[in-house]
């Protein structure tokens, strides 16, 4: 029995990390109307930030902000330099360019500190030291790190005079112009705050599936389910999608005797065809925010 | 016609008045408020503003009117930058023209399009409070009064999203909100557009006051000529990309024959 408690808490971080990457991805979608394929590789790249910062001797607790710092300006950057030169193109230009981007990004990566599989540390501590108490207790650090995140995203949105800007600038663009908001920087300020929030999911599950250039690829598969699952633009379902993906995937590999760890990847897919055949107006009624 | 005399007093030069006179301006020194000159502006191959000649002084009240297509709304467009445009567009001796529309904003023009003024998911509230984004925190709750004061109707609905009020209520807040970043020239494009009569008498009090009290100038497209003769200090009417006729509002009253043949029927 607490076999299984321990299950759902471990599915339950897990999910947390996908829930975070899915935020990444709903930011991005809300602010410039994209679906970023490379946001998972964005977000191993922090983890390399963060990685290449703890080898340095730099506790983990002040490798973190300084990560999440460098995360935003990054995001910010590849919105400047790349994303601004096709806004406004095709559909099916964004999705090459942010599928070139992935692997753009996940070469360079490759290049840079080579495909081995390094160890990542987990940054909480093994309060009770035995076994299985230690995992849950990393489970529960994850969860209330992504609960923290999101907990500042949501005042960030709804308390702060930058975050009223952003929900102008996401309800109107041309009207926001006008209204003398610089939309250009706005818009790169989002792609910033996903690039951060990918980073805090990257970090996090870096512990347990191993640093490495395509260690988000399947993490990206899950978020994108989850985010498909909130319409690109509910965060509150989007985060339930991810946290439920996470516990489902974990039970499903653990009970379900046929699918085991090998068949795990294909729980968000079933996931995505299934909300893509649902009856099209239930995608489309979904709340406004 | 009575903000017409009373603003006439105020400048005894009668410098704002002169709409005919290329040597109208803000003062007796310095550049004009604004000086259009040469101003073509189209959307691709399609030419829409060929050559505008204009100046407006600071303090003025002047009515675009004109038929369908004459090219009104894209005399604003070009104005506030969601157009591009050839020729000169000076503000206070400052061009404008080729800089983008959240710089011209920022330089005090403050443009509110044809049904298209406010954020529909955002609260009436947020409305205002985004229109004054560039001011000091300070002002804003006392700029939200003097706004609510203006359009009362507002105040019951601070809460709501923009997008459930009414055409009329929304085209206040779009106003409202306008006002809120303390402009120094307002751009309206159709403000009577749908609404009821009432509605439409009450919004140009307010646009009168605003005019008259804080001294914003006021450009606004309407195609209600009766209307905006009676409010206005000035008219232009537009045709085919041009002004076709300047004048002041009173000699260009809706009962001329020149008038009526360029502003169709009276309402």
């Amino acid at each position: 029995m607490s076999d299984l408690l321990l299950q759902v808490v471990q599915g339950l971080s897990l999910g947390a990390v996908y829930a975070g990457l899915a935020l990444a991805l709903v930011l991005v979608h809300r602010f410039t109307g994209i679906v970023n394929f490379a946001q998972g590789e964005l977000a191993m790249l922090s983890t390399y930030v963060a990685w290449q910062l703890l080898d340095a001797g730099m506790p983990f607790w002040a490798a973190l902000p300084v990560t999440l710092a460098v995360s935003v300006a990054g995001g910010m950057l590849v919105e400047r330099l790349v994303i601004r030169r096709v806004e406004g193109g095709g559909e099916l230009t964004l999705v090459a360019v942010t599928v070139g981007l992935l692997i753009f990004v996940n070469a360079a990566a490759g290049l840079v500190w080579s495909f081995a599989v390094r160890s990542f540390p987990n940054p909480f501590p093994a309060a009770l030291g035995f076994g299985s108490a230690q995992s849950g207790f990393s489970a529960l650090g994850v969860l209330g790190v992504v609960a923290v995140v999101m907990l500042a995203l949501y005042v960030l949105f709804r308390h702060t005079g930058a975050g009223l800007i952003m929900r102008a600038v996401v309800a109107d663009p041309v009207s926001a112009r006008l209204a003398g908001i610089r939309v250009g920087r706005v818009l790169g300020l989002g792609w910033g705050l996903a690039a951060g929030v990918g980073a805090v999911a990257g970090v996090l599950v870096a512990p347990l599936l191993f640093l490495e250039p395509n260690m988000m690829g399947g993490v990206l598969v899950y978020a994108l389910a989850a985010a498909v699952l909130g319409a690109f633009r509910d965060p509150v379902v989007t985060v339930a999608a991810g946290l439920g993906l996470g516990v489902a995937e974990t039970l499903a590999g653990t009970y379900v005797g046929f699918v085991g760890a090998d068949l795990k990847v294909a729980v968000p897919l079933l996931v995505i065809v299934a909300v893509l055949l649902l009856p099209r107006r239930a995608a489309e009624t979904a709340p406004e925010r | 016609m009575s903000a017409v005399r009373r603003r006439s007093a105020a400048f005894p030069d009668g410098g704002p008045q002169g709409g005919n006179d290329p040597s109208a301006g803000g003062g007796p020194a310095g550049p004009p408020f604004l000086r259009v000159s040469g101003l073509r502006a189209g959307y691709g191959p399609a030419r829409v503003l060929n050559g505008i000649e204009l100046v407006v002084g600071e303090g003025e009240m002047v009515a675009v009117l004109g038929p369908n297509g004459a090219g009104k709304t894209t005399l604003l467009r070009a104005l506030s930058g969601m157009v591009r445009g050839r020729g000169s567009v000076r503000l206070r001796g400052t061009e404008i023209l080729g800089k983008a529309p959240e710089e011209v904003a920022r330089l005090g023009v403050t443009h509110v399009p044809e049904g298209r003024g406010t954020f529909a998911p955002l609260t009436v509230e947020e409305n205002l409070r985004i229109g004054a984004h560039l001011r000091r925190r300070s002002h804003v709750a006392e700029d939200m009064r003097r706004v609510l004061a203006y359009f009362p109707l507002l105040q019951a609905h601070l809460r709501q999203p923009a997008g459930s009020l009414s055409g009329g209520e929304q085209q206040m807040l779009a106003v409202g909100r306008a006002l809120m970043a303390q402009p120094r020239l307002l751009l309206l494009d159709e403000p009577s557009r749908g609404l009821a009569p009432v509605t439409t008498r009450r919004l140009f009090d307010v646009l009168r006051a605003v005019n008259l009290h804080d001294g914003v100038t006021v450009i606004v497209v309407e195609q209600n000529a009766q209307l905006a003769l009676e409010f206005a200090s000035r008219a232009l009417v537009m045709e085919t990309g041009r002004l076709a006729l300047a004048g002041e509002a009173g000699r260009l009253g809706p009962g001329r024959r020149v008038a009526s043949a360029y502003l169709g029927p009276r309402r």
